[in-house]
This record gives C-alpha cells, structure tokens and sequence, in this order.
C-alpha cells in the first residue's frame, strides 16, 4: 500500500516520516519531490573494482551547476534529509528529469527503513546534460509494511552524504569463497 | 504492502517464499541480498538486429563488464514464491559503482520459480566477480486471486535470453 501526500503529510507532522527541510509545495499527489544536493563525487579512475576501494574526487558544485558526462556515475546527495521508522521509502526521478534522460538512480531505488539521512543518488545521463544544486530532482514515495520492524543499521548511516560504494567491505572473493562451495 | 526482513524470513520458513540457498547474513529490513553466478552470457550484435551469445565463466579474479554492452547474468540463489510478488533490484554498494541489474524489468511474476535471469549494463568498466553479493529482492502481498505464472520463463536455470520470436529478427526466428 502506499501512501497518499496527504498520508505522507500527516506522517512527517507525527513523526513516522523525516524530511528536513519540508514544503508542502513539494507534496504530490502520491509522493514527494526533493531537490539535489550540493556535494557531489566522482571516481577518480574510469575503470572501477567491485572488490577495491575506489577513490574519489569530490566537488561542491556552484550556482552553475554541472554538466554531466554520459560515460561517467555522479553521486550526489540530496538536499532534504529523509527517512522513516514506519514506512519503506522508494525513490525515482520525476518525469521532468526523465525526459531529459537523466537516471537519478541505477536500480536501486529501495531504501532500508530506519535509513535517515541525507541519502545517496547516482545520477547517470543519456545525453550530456547540466544539472543545478537546490533543482527539483526526484520524488520519494512510502509504502506500508507487512512484518516487524528491524531499522537499519548498516554501514552508509555513518558517513556525510555522498558516500561512494563500500562494496570493497562485503570481502571481495576471498569472502565468497568462505560462504559459497560449488 | 512490502515485507520487512523478518516477514521475509518468516515466509520462507513457511515454505511461502523459496530463497535457495538462503543465508541470514543477507537480510536487510525490507529485502534479501541475492549474488551473481558464476558464468554470463555476452550479447553480441551485428549492428543489424542479429544476436549472439558467448558464455563467459566468471574467473575468480574478476571479469571487467564493458559500457554499451548488454550481459546476461543470473542469480545464483533460485528465488520465488507462490504467494508474494517479487520485485528485483541492484544493491546501492553496486549501483553507486554505475551497475544496473535490470533494464526496466524489475517486476516478477508470482509463481515463477527460478534463477532470474539479470540484465546488466554499465556506465563506467566495472571488475566483478561469480557470486559476489550483486542485487537485491523485495517482496509483496498482492490483491485478488493468484493466477500462478506458467510463462516460457518460469522454470529458468542460468541466464535465458529473450524467447519471444515475435521480438526475433526474421532471420533469427
């Protein structure tokens, strides 16, 4: 089930939802609409290694804005900290963004509940585009659950948004091998 | 309504959910980590429309994914459920690496039992390696009476391409 804007209105007033800052402006009918960050990285090599530490250059990007390469991943944060102890927020672009070819995330669009804070995108762009901090970007959706409730915990809560991939921490191949026997 | 990891758990305790092999170190809160296999299919194109696969074993050293190819993996994990509707997607640790695991078709179908075949493409080379933790799955109660899936792609083991031959080129059917 998820949540109307008026639902996602009425759980941010009692707390079961965090967006910080809030504009009812930014309510739609269904959903959310929050705007881009600031900080933004982008990988220092071009060729990267799911079991390695991939390093980073990092930028506050200006009133400018950035033109994003389509042979390149941006990670960026999102201007509103968000998140819920009750609901699973989902993330997508808004159409406007779309149609511009602009990916805001790259299949992964689910967040863990209990996750609060400013959170990750991965924008991606078909065609060469230039995107400005405080734009309208994405909008955030919240769906009931089904079970109990653990909250996250993980490894990206601790970190100032953007945080590149900690995929180097889940062991590489040597961990696989320890788990996996074929 | 979606399934907290607990939900998940509890489901698959009760058979509701097949999650095989299933490992508790892979539940999140609201999803289950699945991993890749161990080999892929690269789609080759002519340019014209005309499509062929080379399988490629993963070495345990890592296999560099290239931007503008499509790759065909699957999961390792044979994954379903008769009751809930399964929806597949990356891990943020993977998309933040420019990784996409599907190409718009992340919804499954409710009794479809199988490894799911994943349809990668990257932005930048990416290395990866067989059996790395690579998406995620999330599960869904559904409304209405439950018409099992019994499509041309319910019963997949390792990565299938497309068997549709109304999307074959005329000379491929």
């Amino acid at each position: 089930m998820i949540l109307t804007g008026s639902a996602i209105g009425e759980a941010v007033k009692a707390g079961d939802i965090v967006i910080e800052p809030f504009n009812k402006d930014q309510l739609g009918p269904n959903s959310y609409d929050f705007r881009l960050g600031n900080r933004c990285k982008i990988y220092r090599d071009y060729q990267l290694d799911s079991a390695k530490e991939n390093l980073t250059i990092d930028y506050d990007v200006g009133n400018d804005g950035i033109l994003l390469d389509p042979c390149r991943v941006y990670l960026f944060n999102t201007l509103e900290t968000m998140g819920s102890t009750c609901y699973v927020p989902i993330i997508r672009g808004r159409s406007s963004v779309g149609r511009l070819g602009i990916f805001i995330d790259i299949t992964a669009d689910l967040i863990d509940i209990g996750s609060i804070n400013q959170w990750t995108l991965q924008l991606h762009s078909v065609m060469p585009v230039r995107v400005y901090p405080g734009m309208l970007i994405g909008q955030v959706t919240f769906w009931k659950v089904e079970g109990e409730i653990l909250l996250y915990s993980g490894k990206y809560g601790k970190f100032q948004s953007p945080v590149a991939s900690l995929s180097f921490m889940d062991g590489g191949p040597d961990a696989v091998s320890s788990i996996i026997t074929i | 309504m979606i399934l907290t990891g607990q939900a998940i758990k509890q489901a698959y305790e009760r058979g509701e959910i097949t999650i095989d092999p299933f490992n508790l170190s892979q539940l999140n809160p609201n999803s289950y980590n699945y991993r890749l296999s161990g080999s892929i299919l690269q789609v080759n194109n002519d340019g014209k429309g005309h499509q062929d696969f080379e399988r490629i074993e993963l070495p345990a050293s890592g296999f560099v994914l290239r931007p503008k190819t499509l790759y065909l993996a699957a999961t390792h994990e044979i994954i379903g459920s008769t009751k809930y509707v399964v929806t597949l997607l990356g891990r943020s640790s993977v998309g933040r690496l420019g990784l996409f695991l599907n190409v718009t078709a992340d919804l499954g179908h409710a009794g479809s039992i199988s490894q799911w075949t994943l349809e990668l493409r990257v932005v930048q080379p990416l290395k990866v390696y067989p059996y790395m933790l690579i998406g995620q799955l999330a599960f869904w109660k559904q409304w209405g009476s439950i018409v099992e899936y019994r499509g041309r792609y319910h019963k997949d083991f390792g990565p299938v391409p497309n068997q549709d031959t109304s999307l074959l080129s005329s000379e491929d059917k």
